[in-house]
């Protein structure tokens, strides 16, 4: 639906899978992630006393691709960048002892004009795996650039 | 007959209301004693000829149609009665599609190019007019009622069509659920589909209103 045409930036990068890591899933750490978002449901914090099985809230990939570091995409536009958004698609549970696996890809580049003027988007989408390589969740992020205001 | 002909929905990228979530709304409204006959979707930078609303119109009693919000270089534009030959005409993601072009191309493709919110910066028509843009003899009608705009952008607008006699449609620019039928076109006539909201916009025969403006008598 979008073009990129008239946007300079290193189109080799589209639909390229980068890995980002891994990432060990502790019971501390869902515990912990859903405490601090208001979480009260036993499901995900667990029993007042510690004990009983406890599965991640679907937003916990959000600590992962926080402050993972993308290829440049070498966008020839604007001088302000800044996280224009996310959305997490749940595909599969994350528990206690998972090893999950991430790679990324840029997904597409797009303008559009607004009140500020015109602005470029890139999106990319993180896939993260299990150890079993099953797909447990996609994170669709996406930054914006445009130029400062006069 | 009363459309907003100014809507978002999720295909747009910055909007987060779905179609079903709108018609629910407008039932709502219509329980509040408001009368809305249907919405046209006025999708940014797009237009999808696959998707078919009749099912979830006809048993909604809401008539929905299709239309676009084009970006271009004299500030956004909404088109109705988007076609095959249109779009293959027109690259509808071009950011920078020059303005005149896409109103002749309309103008002789049975379509209508109408200046959306011309009273916002840097989007809006007026303002590049006033910057001694030419041409445009063939517009006759501009988005004079927004619902989304901010103080001062709507009597920019009014200043245009008072000063250039242009007729004036409304629309929401709805781009959540509970904005759809804050601002509307009222038609001396049925609307029946798009290529007959081109006909009668062409008639002229129509009026901004806000929804306060919409109670059933």
């Amino acid at each position: 639906m979008t073009t990129d045409e008239g946007i300079k930036y290193d189109r080799s990068l589209l639909g390229v899978e980068h890995p980002i890591g891994t990432f060990d899933v502790t019971k501390k750490m869902i515990v912990g992630f859903a405490r601090s978002t208001g979480e009260t449901d036993t499901k995900f914090i667990g029993t007042p006393d510690g004990t009983g099985e406890v599965v991640a809230p679907s937003t916990i990939c959000n600590i992962f691709v926080n402050g993972v570091t993308r290829p440049d995409i070498n966008l020839e536009f604007g001088d302000l960048s800044f996280f224009a958004g996310q959305s997490i698609e749940c595909k599969s549970e994350i528990k206690p002892g998972d090893t999950l696996s991430a790679t990324t890809r840029l997904e597409e580049v797009y303008a559009k004009t607004g009140r500020s003027g015109k602005m470029v988007f890139a999106v990319w989408q993180t896939t993260f795996s299990n150890q079993n390589d099953e797909i447990v969740a996609l994170v669709n992020e996406s930054f914006v650039r445009r130029n400062r205001s006069k | 007959m009363l459309l907003d002909l100014h809507t978002h929905s999720i295909a747009s990228d910055d909007s987060r209301a779905s179609v079903e979530q709108y018609v629910r709304w407008v039932g709502v409204l219509r329980k509040k004693g408001h009368c809305i006959d249907g919405f046209v979707l006025t999708e940014h930078r797009q237009f999808n000829h696959d998707v078919d609303y009749s099912t979830l119109s006809e048993a909604n009693e809401i008539l929905i149609l299709k239309g676009s919000e084009l970006d271009t270089d004299c500030g956004h534009f909404l088109v109705y009665g988007v076609t095959k030959e249109i779009t293959e005409q027109i690259d509808f993601s071009n950011v920078n599609m020059h303005a005149e072009d896409l109103v002749e191309i309309c103008d002789q493709m049975g379509a209508i190019a109408i200046p959306a919110h011309p009273g916002r910066s840097g989007i809006g028509f007026a303002e590049y007019l006033a910057g001694g843009r030419k041409g445009f003899d063939t517009i006759e009608i501009v988005e004079g009622l927004n619902g989304s705009n901010r103080p001062g952008e709507g009597e920019k607008a009014q200043d245009l069509i008072k000063s250039k006699g242009y007729k004036s449609i409304g629309g929401s620019d709805a781009h959540i659920v509970s904005a759809i039928g804050t601002c509307m076109t009222r038609f001396t006539e049925d609307v029946k589909d798009e290529s007959d909201l081109v006909n009668k916009l062409r008639e002229g025969l129509f009026r901004p209103v806000r929804l306060e403006e919409s109670k059933e008598q």
